[in-house]
């Protein structure tokens, strides 16, 4: 690999191998630690009638029964995967016309999209929820899965990946009779796999652990996603123990590291491929 | 198929590296299309993020406390907000912040890049890339309670960590700068994955040959990427750049959670005064006031930024 | 390979069309029962009990009224902000609650904005709510009085007690200290407990808010960070109710700052020297959950909590010979400081006949049991503290809970005026600096709060 060089060549570069190991495994045991200090505090309750610590599952059994946790991952997941997938279709869709397309006031309609970005969340979130009343689905999960669908940061990340791909590929096609349409279906869309994996991803992550919009955006208790749910085992005035509330954050991590698993094939072709590994 | 042969295959890379093949094609279908694909997120954005915007630019200008009637206070707000010596304080603080985090976000990033990216097998390439990338899957929310029981002064990992090795026990969050600190670092902790992997992409789309070309020409390693990787990666640093600083400008939840923004205001940032004054002082155009201000500057920021990017940025 | 990617696509796409069509019930929320229906509405912190309680609660109150339907909403703030945040934007969208619960912090801004007097209900209805206020110690329901009108029935409270561990206090050669201990008992017994203490150990642990945080000793000092005065009118209430007691007036009015009087600063510099000599938790830490683990493990040998720590020490593994109670040390008073909560109609609600019933239903005797099964909180009435806590599951002193409003019939609610939470973000924000900037920094620090707090009380 290019810095491979860069590394194991130049005499001048001083960490070596042994210096690039060292880092790593301290970079990786700082990232770790934090995450399995919690797995281990949640592994280790303490018991209420036999007054031990003990280790075993005591904590995530506690976890089911203070809160319908199916029901919340349930939320979580419907709301967190339908999110993901419109983000997928409507950056891709506006990405890839800001990058192959010229319009009149594209540029400032661009400009518009990404301004949306620069608005903090807590300044614009009541009316919102005036407006997810306004459409009839206050208190619903689609409240907070519809104004989720579009996606300024999404649609720059796109656009950017569209614009890495060949223009010729685009021109062959028009050559061989395909319409514009037929051009993104056929071959544009299926190339931008990693592109959409990215933000298929980012947007799972993101949504999947936001607290604030699910608080403020639902009502019944049914609709809680599973932060919003996790709360409850912090207690009244804070006095839930700490290994059940650190059982809830590992359970409801759980998901999320599915996801990452399962995302870092099309991640990794993205990132690898071209570099003639 | 032949298609997948093509000379630049699709990559990481090329989010990164724009300019490439920007396919200009107006067509009558086309215009079809353009409406269409445009429409979800133009009409979406417009909906769900313009017209609160609107409303929020408006209310900046009345008083409104959500039981009563607004009531028109001209610029009143904004004259309040620059007068309050609390929000002047916040928006110092999330400044110097931005500047700090944005800086050891980038530079942890991309040295983890650079040596992720060296000579060893796959798969403990793949491990690492992994573990590094994790904390971008766990709620800031969460994160910043775990950190908070770890720097505890007196109880915490942190200190009895430092305790063995013979250092007293610092105040992590009783002090301004240990509480500074203890935000940077665990806001950094959490962030830098996604930089770490835009990073991996900028870095692989650097073809091999212009190293060896290089290197017959008799340049060693730290010149070599002080030369041609730092420019050849520019692109993706712009890319980098701009989204960690809008991110770090609207940095929220791991103050709040893990000081609240104390010890008096040292921790308090612009977005944590602007929920303040919406939720606890019932001071909704107050808040709108700041929300803008706060939106300006940002998009300044990124102006600025786009506007450097003329000069330094090398699209290859 | 671009054939499998489309047909993998288009696959994926079908899939997730037919999944959205299964899960439209559960998308549109058709699957909540009783939604949409005109029920009377009641807001209440997610956190206060689990589910199951909740629903007992609902099924007890729908015996006693089968013709109101009640629909709980459960908020899942973190603390009293968030809760306020989301009550807010439910009444900014029109969807606003019948009912609330509402603590001390907020009751006065509640009072003064949102909530509906319960004068007429409490007067209509005074033959039944006599058996309620006879039960119910005064203060506590002076707490909730505002310009002369009542506004909430209390159903539960907690004051500020001194939780220490026992363990600890054997360590160290000590008794449990005395009901009317003093301040320098109190240095003491820490000093001791810090000898004898294993590392690491703290004698008095603390934290940062509003209530229990340094309100404590600024009421057993007699003082306050605001000045105290009470409001005219109430007469009605208390002849009626209270006969035997002295009018108390129309409720509190916390309208001026106050943090530089003697008495202030002499409290405050106590507590500096208590975080100087190493006895005291330097007080801008972590919050509720990671204090009962430390408590739990012997780590900490002093806290102030109230009754609702019994059930937190019981989670945690903490036999309840462990540790026991007493209350504050005495410096000019022995004034203890408390916090209450309970329902409040909301003026905007059209179903007030209704909302009136449950707060009825609340704080009858089958009501306050069923809504707390467990000991996380002291309860208004009397005789209920009994069954919670006696027969060995609260500590040896619990009767400490309730004794201190009788001990000491000044005690009383946190300061909490309309501008409550700019004053909690006003006081929170400055107590680090008063009391680690050593004895002199006491007086400066106190100046910065005096400066916020004004400030504070200025915004309506």
């Amino acid at each position: 690999m290019s810095t491979q060089a860069v590394l194991s060549r130049g005499r001048g570069f001083a960490i070596g191998r042994i210096g690039t190991f060292v880092l790593l495994i301290a970079a990786t045991g700082l990232t770790l630690g934090p995450v399995i200090w919690t797995v281990i505090t949640a592994l280790t309750p303490s018991d209420a009638v036999t007054h031990t610590t003990s280790f075993g599952f005591a904590a995530f059994a506690d976890v089911f029964a203070k809160i319908p946790v199916w029901l919340y991952i349930w939320n979580s997941v419907l709301v967190t995967l339908l999110i993901a997938v419109g983000q997928m279709l409507s950056a891709a869709m506006a990405g890839y016309v800001f990058a192959r397309y010229e319009f009149r006031a594209k540029k400032l309609l661009f400009g518009m999209i990404l301004a949306t970005m620069m608005v903090p969340l807590q300044v614009i979130i009541v009316p919102v929820f005036m407006l997810v009343r306004g459409m009839g689905v206050a208190d619903t999960l689609l409240a907070l899965i519809i104004p989720a669908l579009p996606t300024a940061f999404g649609t720059f990340l796109m656009r950017q990946y569209f614009m890495g791909l060949p223009a010729e590929l685009g021109e062959a096609a028009q050559i061989d009779g395909s319409g514009p349409w037929r051009t993104f279906f056929r071959i544009y869309l299926p190339l931008a796999t990693p592109g959409l994996a990215i933000v298929g991803i980012l947007a799972f992550n993101y949504h999947w652990n936001e607290f604030f919009r699910p608080l403020i955006l639902t009502i019944s208790e049914q609709n809680f996603t599973l932060p919003l749910g996790l709360v409850t085992l912090q207690g009244n005035l804070g006095t839930g123990s700490v290994s059940t509330v650190l059982a809830g954050v590992v359970i409801s991590m759980i998901p999320a590291l599915i996801v990452f698993i399962f995302g870092q094939k099309p991640l990794r072709e993205g990132l690898t491929a071209g570099s003639g590994k | 198929m032949s298609i997948t042969t093509p000379t630049a295959a699709p990559t990481t890379a090329a989010i990164t590296a724009p300019g490439a093949a920007a396919g200009a094609s107006k067509r009558g279908g086309g215009r079809a299309l353009i409406a269409v694909f445009l429409a979800p997120t133009v009409i979406g954005l417009g909906l769900f993020s313009f017209i609160p915007i609107i409303a929020s630019v408006v209310l900046a200008f009345f008083r409104w406390d959500i039981i009563t009637a607004p009531q028109f206070v001209g610029l009143d707000n904004f004259v309040r907000a620059a007068t309050n010596p609390t929000i002047r304080v916040s928006f110092l603080n999330t400044i110097g912040f931005v500047i700090v985090a944005v800086a050891l976000q980038l530079a942890v990033a991309l040295l983890l890049a650079v040596l992720v990216q060296s000579k060893m097998p796959t798969w403990l390439r793949a491990f690492f890339r992994s573990t590094l990338f994790f904390p971008l899957i766990l709620s800031a929310a969460s994160v910043s309670l775990v950190m908070a029981y770890l720097f505890n002064q007196e109880f915490g990992l942190v200190n009895q960590f430092l305790g063995l090795l013979g250092i007293g026990k610092v105040g992590w969050l009783t002090t301004g700068i240990g509480a500074k600190t203890v935000v940077l670092l665990v806001y950094v902790w959490q962030n830098f994955g996604f930089t770490f992997l835009l990073f991996l992409g900028g870095l692989a789309a650097v073809p091999q040959e212009v190293y060896e070309a290089s290197s017959i020409d008799g340049a060693t390693g730290w010149a070599q990427f002080r030369q041609i990787t730092l420019p050849l990666i520019s692109p993706t640093m712009l890319v980098a750049t701009v989204m960690a600083i809008i991110n770090a400008l609207q940095i929220f939840d791991q103050p709040y959670v893990l000081t609240r923004g104390g010890p008096g205001d040292e921790t308090r940032t612009a977005v944590m005064v602007i929920y303040e004054s919406a939720f606890r002082q019932l001071d909704f155009g107050g808040a709108s006031a700041i929300g803008i201000v706060l939106t300006l500057l940002i998009m300044l920021v990124t102006g600025i930024q786009f506007q450097l990017s003329k000069r330094f940025v090398f699209y290859g | 390979m671009v054939d499998i990617s489309r047909r993998m696509m288009l696959g994926a796409l079908g899939l997730g069309i037919v999944g959205t069509a299964i899960s439209w019930p559960r998308l549109t929320g058709m699957d909540i029962p009783g939604r949409g229906s005109d029920a009377l509405t009641v807001a209440l912190l997610g956190t206060a009990q689990d589910a199951a309680a909740r629903q007992s609660l609902v099924d007890g109150f729908q015996r006693k009224h089968p013709d109101i339907p009640v629909r709980i909403v459960a908020i899942q703030g973190t603390d009293w902000g968030d809760y306020f945040a989301k009550i807010l934007t439910m009444v900014a969208a029109g969807t606003s609650p019948d009912v609330v619960t509402v603590a001390t912090e907020g009751a006065q801004l509640f009072a003064s904005r949102m909530a509906h007097p319960l004068d007429d209900y409490v007067r209509r209805d005074a033959a039944e709510m006599k058996d309620y206020f006879d039960d119910v110690h005064p203060s506590l329901v002076e707490a909730f009085l505002y310009q002369g009108s009542l506004f909430q029935l209390p159903d539960n409270f907690n004051a500020a007690n001194v939780y220490y561990s026992t363990k600890a206090m054997d360590r160290a050669g000590l008794e449990r200290p005395s009901d009317h201990w003093t301040v320098d008992d109190f240095f003491g017994v820490a000093q001791a407990m810090k000898k004898s203490g294993q590392s690491p150990f703290l004698p008095y642990f603390w934290n940062n808010r509003l209530w229990g945080g340094v309100v404590p000793w600024l009421y057993i000092n007699d003082t306050s960070i605001l000045t105290e005065e009470k409001a005219a009118g109430g007469d009605w209430f208390w002849k009626q109710f209270y006969p035997d007691e002295k009018p108390r007036g129309g409720g509190y009015l916390w309208q001026n700052a106050d943090a530089l009087n003697e008495r202030t600063i002499e409290s405050f510099e106590v507590l500096q020297r208590m975080v100087s000599e190493g006895l005291a938790a330097n007080p801008a830490q972590g919050g509720g959950n990671e204090l009962v683990a430390l408590f739990s493990r012997g780590s900490v040998g002093m806290t102030p909590a109230g009754g609702f720590w019994v059930k937190g020490l019981a989670d945690a593994g903490f036999a309840n010979d462990d540790y026991d109670v007493s209350f504050f040390p005495k410096m000019r008073s022995q004034r203890h400081q408390f916090g209450a909560a309970g329902y409040a109609i909301m003026e905007t609600s059209h179903r007030k006949d209704e909302a009136w019933e449950w707060l009825k239903y609340c704080v009858s005797v089958e009501g306050m049991r069923t809504a707390h099964p467990q000991p996380d909180s002291s309860l208004t009435r009397r005789s209920l503290n009994d069954e919670l806590y006696g027969a060995g599951v609260g500590p040896a002193h619990w009767k400490v809970f309730y004794d201190t409003l009788d001990k000491f019939p000044t005690t009383g609610p946190i300061p909490a005026p309309p501008q409550q939470a700019a004053i909690e973000q006003a006081l929170i924000k400055n107590v680090v600096g008063t009391i680690t900037n050593g004895r002199s920094g006491v007086r400066a620090g106190l100046e910065t709060m005096q400066r916020d707090l004004e400030l504070a009380l200025k915004g309506r």
